[in-house]
Formats: structure tokens, C-alpha cells, sequence
């Protein structure tokens, strides 16, 4: 692709000779970025808690895996586009709302159906208010000091941000989140599986490692996360310090798994806002005419793009007719193939593609 | 004995079983993925099915970001992924043929499977297994040679690839005998 090759690269030439690899390089800025807030976050280290350990260095593996991944995805010609162009795109106006849609609300999941949006929600959330609470501990990036008797300091980023009375409902909540999380990634784990093994469809196509097994170890953290508050509150502690083991590998095992498995999708979703803001703001633009048929089917720049993919990818579609097969619209390019197979130009018989709707 | 699908197009009579039967694929949700249309519907009635193809080297997976389309060992090229697409639509543009549907509603594309889970245990897919007039059959390849010698035409015209398709194809298709400049007997 020569619009990748500007002379605004030259620059950062230099830096990116200091690195082996694209990896080496976002593998080290963002282990000195977490070094930085943990710095910050913990008053100088001052107050890192230890037990968390472990967590944090599953958390570090977790990001190694994923820019692994990442890069070797990125690196794909279409994806490296959608990329560029959806980091240039990132600040209309629509894209809060696009995002609140596709991240936060799963508007289009509810559109496949119900039952799967209600569970897509319980587990979605159920692990980001899990990663909320658990990442600024691991971190120390927040933390609960108690100075004054039955008031405990909540301390963000090193500032005291408020007192929360240790009986009062924001402390409830705080001390109790992730037994709400836990219960919700159960209820929709439950679902799910229940989905797996009722759905003949799901039956057929599911495999142990890619569809069964996120649910099973999302299931195994929750549990154990559980029986950790159950053996607290009813069994005074009873083999706590073991299950506290077990829950700290399950949530290791399930980090490194993570950017590897169907679980992958979450940090790659965003790029659906991106693909989004592309078709919007480009469809505004300037629409493509399709070469028969005249009608707008597509913007021209997405057009270009998957010609130019293609043409990366060897395969060229240039027709003798004088037009590449990506500028004709979709009911025009099949009629085109139904020509090329009769030797009849069915594509310029001024004609309505009859009903292709087997239900109407 | 591996088998594949394999046209006969002009055989087509236009009754749209196989739409009908694409519907009722499991995990089609009740929607086909395959078209039929008229030849020239303004003279005459013939029909031809039109499919996906299944490329060799599918332009539907290669254009696609999110490598939502993946490729079964059987060569089958799989519907998206529902969750990794993320509703570009690169792969309708690519598809030589304009096979992808899209549905803007559940931001998610869907395309012939080959109804994966017959193909992939050796059962013919659903348009197939209705077909009344054997334009979609399901042979092997031993079978298809053998269609080839039958009609003993050495133009290299009897199951398009090139130049007719745009790359080789898993799905074989015969063209009909007007451009092969035969008529055929059955
Ligand atoms: S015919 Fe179109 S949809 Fe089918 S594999 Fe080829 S490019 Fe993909
Ligand atoms: S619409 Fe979905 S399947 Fe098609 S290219 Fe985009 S991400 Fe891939």
C-alpha cells in the first residue's frame, strides 16, 4: 500500500529501529506506562498489596498475548486500513453514541434475540464491574485506608477521593461488588451452557476448546470467588488461603487464554465503532454508482479499499465489460455471473431481480 | 468419499425448493442464503441457482478485518462468526459474485455454509437433497470425471473454472450447453 509510505514516517523511523519488533516496542511502552501508575497509584510504592501478586503478573503475560495477537492481526490489509482510518475517524460526533450502542448495550445482540442479549449482559458486565474493582486493587490504583474509627478513605491515584462510612451503603457495595459480579457471570455462564446443550444448531457446531471452554473457566473464577465471601462470612475462614490460590490461578489461566480463544473478542470489538464511523462518514461523502445499474450501493472510498485489498491478495477482479466486479451493486454482480454462465446479458435486461426471499 | 456440490445449471425448472429448504438449515434462522434467477426474464422462463461458489481462495475471507470468515477443513467457507464481524461489509463488496447478505438490524453478515454441519459428516447440504430436477447434486469427484467422459469434450469448456468463474471453485459447476456448443442428452 503506497499511502502508508509518507514522508511523516521518516520520523518515527528512528524510534521504531530501536525495537526488534512492533511487539517489542508496545510491550515495553505499556509495561513502563503500568510502572508509572503503579508508581503514582501507590504513593512511590509505598502501599502495594502483595497478595495481588499474582494477578499482576498474569495481567502482564495476559498483555503480552494480546499484542502478540494484535499486531499479527493488524498487520492483515484490510484490518490495517480499518484501523487507520477508524483512528482518524475517532472523533465525530456520532461515535459516543455508536460506542454506548455496540460496547455498552448490545443493541444488535438484542436484535438476534432476546434470551442471548439478557445473557451477553450478564456476563459482559458481570466480568468489566469484576475488572473494575479488581484491576485498581492489583494495581493499588485504589485502595481503603481507615484513620478515623468506622469511616473508611477511599484512595484513588493517591489522592483521597472520599470517606465512606464502613456500614453504609457505598461501602456494602464496594465490599460486596464482585459477589454481585460473581453472581451475575453465573446466571449468564448458566445460560449460556443451558443455550449449548438445548440448541441442536449450537450442538453441532460447537468445539470443546473454542465455545466451551471461556464459559467453564469464567464459570470456575466466579465459584471459587464465591466460595472465597462463603468461607469469610459462614466457615470463619475455613482453607481460605488455599482457595485463594485456586481463584488467583483460574483468573491467571483464564487472562493468558484470553486474547487466544472466543473470549478474543473483547478487546478487538472496538474495532466495530471504527467500521461503523468508516461507512458513515465515507457513505456521506461520496456514494459509488454501480457501473450497470446506476443505483448508490456503497461509498466510493470502501470500494477502492476492498479493490486495493484485494489486489494485495492477488486476486484481481477487472472484467472485459470495462468495470472491476467491486463498482457493480449486489443484485447486479449476481446477474452479471448469471450472464457469464448463458452467454445471455441478463444484467442489462431492464428487469427487477425477482423475489430472492424464499419466505416473501 | 469426499464429495462435492456440483451444478447442472440449465436443468434449473425455477421452482425455488432450494431456497425453501435453505431456510430451514439449522442455524439459517429461517432465512436463505442462495438466489435464483431468470436468464432473461423478459423472452423465457429459465432459471439458474446462483451460490456460493466456496472459492479455493475466498476474496469474501481475505477482505474481511476481523477474520470473521473462516475456512472449515472440508473447504467450506463459513458464515461469519457472530462474534467477530464487525459489520464493515468488505466482504459483500469482495465476493466476485455478490453472494454475502448483510443485516443491518443485528449488525451481522451471513452467507452459504455449505450447511457445515451435514457437509461436514458427509450428508448432502439442504438445497441439494430437494432439488427435483438434479441441477444441484452432490458427487464425488470420480463422479464428476465421469460426467466429463460421458460428454467426451475436449474444449476444456465442460465444468467451468477459468475463464468462466474468477478462481477455482470447492462447489463444480457445468456450464450449460449453449456456450459449450452442444446439446445435451440426458
Ligand atoms: S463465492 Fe463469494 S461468498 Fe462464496 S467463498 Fe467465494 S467470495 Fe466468498
Ligand atoms: S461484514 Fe463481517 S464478515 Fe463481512 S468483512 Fe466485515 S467483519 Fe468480515
Amino acid at each position: 500500500m503506497q499511502s502508508t509510505i509518507s514522508p511523516a514516517n521518516q520520523t518515527e523511523h528512528s524510534i521504531n529501529s530501536a525495537f526488534a519488533s512492533h511487539f517489542a516496542k508496545s510491550m515495553f511502552f505499556t509495561i513502563v506506562g503500568l510502572a508509572i501508575l503503579v508508581f503514582i497509584g501507590t504513593r512511590m510504592f509505598s502501599h502495594i498489596d502483595l497478595n495481588l501478586y499474582g494477578y499482576m503478573v498474569g495481567t502482564i503475560v495476559f498483555i503480552g498475548g494480546f499484542f502478540y495477537r494484535f499486531i499479527a492481526w493488524g498487520e492483515r490489509p484490510p484490518t490495517k486500513i480499518i484501523i487507520k482510518k477508524g483512528l482518524k475517524l475517532l472523533f465525530r460526533k456520532k461515535t459516543v453514541k455508536t460506542a454506548v450502542n455496540h460496547l455498552a448495550i448490545y443493541d444488535f445482540i438484542k436484535k438476534r434475540g432476546f434470551y442471548r442479549w439478557l445473557q451477553h449482559v450478564l456476563i459482559g458486565w458481570g466480568c468489566i464491574l469484576a475488572c473494575l474493582v479488581t484491576f485498581p486493587l492489583v494495581f493499588s490504583w485504589m485502595y481503603f485506608t481507615m484513620a478515623d474509627n468506622g469511616y473508611y478513605t477511599v484512595v484513588v491515584m493517591g489522592m483521597d477521593v472520599i470517606k465512606v462510612k464502613a456500614d453504609g451503603i457505598i461501602a456494602w457495595l464496594s465490599y460486596n461488588a464482585l459477589n454481585i459480579s460473581a453472581i451475575m457471570v453465573i446466571t449468564g455462564v448458566c445460560m449460556a451452557l443451558y443455550r449449548r446443550m438445548k440448541n441442536m444448531q449450537a450442538r453441532a457446531e460447537q468445539k470443546f476448546i473454542y465455545d466451551l471452554l471461556p464459559l467453564y473457566l469464567l464459570l470456575f473464577i466466579s465459584v471459587t470467588g464465591l466460595l472465597l465471601t462463603v468461607q469469610n462470612v459462614f466457615l470463619a475462614g475455613f482453607l481460605q488461603p488455599q482457595m485463594s490460590l485456586i481463584h488467583q490461578f483460574s483468573v491467571i489461566v483464564t487472562l493468558i487464554y484470553l486474547p487466544f480463544g472466543k473470549l478474543a473478542h473483547i478487546p478487538f470489538r472496538p474495532m466495530s465503532v471504527f467500521a461503523r464511523n468508516y461507512r458513515e462518514h465515507y457513505g456521506e461523502q461520496h456514494m459509488k454508482e454501480c457501473k450497470v445499474c446506476g443505483n448508490h450501493f456503497v461509498s466510493v472510498e470502501q470500494s477502492n479499499d476492498v479493490i486495493q485489498v484485494l489486489d494485495v491478495n492477488d486476486i484481481h477482479f477487472n472484467m472485459e465489460d470495462g468495470f472491476n466486479l467491486a463498482e457493480l451493486c449486489l443484485p447486479c454482480r449476481r446477474k452479471y455471473r448469471i450472464s457469464r454462465f448463458s452467454g445471455i446479458p441478463t444484467h442489462q435486461v431492464k428487469h427487477k431481480e425477482a423475489n430472492q426471499n424464499a419466505r416473501g | 468419499m469426499k464429495k462435492r456440490l456440483y451444478l447442472e445449471l440449465e436443468n434449473c425448472i425455477g421452482c425455488r425448493s432450494c431456497l425453501a429448504a435453505c431456510t430451514q438449515c439449522g442455524g439459517h434462522e429461517q432465512r436463505n442464503r442462495n438466489y435464483v434467477y431468470d436468464v432473461n426474464p423478459l423472452v423465457n422462463r429459465q432459471t439458474m441457482p446462483l451460490m456460493c461458489l466456496h472459492c479455493v481462495n475466498p476474496a469474501c475471507a481475505r477482505s474481511c478485518p476481523a477474520q470473521a470468515i473462516q475456512i472449515h477443513e472440508t473447504g467450506a467457507v463459513l458464515s461469519a462468526l457472530v462474534e467477530k464481524c464487525i459489520g464493515c461489509q468488505n466482504c459483500t463488496i469482495a465476493c466476485p459474485y455478490g453472494i454475502p447478505k448483510f443485516d443491518t438490524e443485528q449488525n451481522l453478515m451471513y452467507k452459504c455454509d455449505l450447511c457445515i454441519d451435514r457437509t461436514k459428516d458427509g450428508i448432502p447440504p439442504m438445497c441439494e437433497s430437494v432439488c427435483p430436477s438434479n441441477t444441484l447434486q452432490w458427487l464425488t469427484d470420480e463422479e464428476i470425471e465421469a460426467k466429463n467422459q460421458q460428454f467426451n469434450l475436449d474444449n476444456g469448456k465442460w465444468v467451468t473454472s477459468m475463464p468462466y468463474l474468477e478462481g477455482e471453485t470447492n462447489v463444480r459447476v457445468n456450464l450449460p450447453g449453449i456456450l459449450q456448443g452442444v446439446t445435451k442428452l440426458f
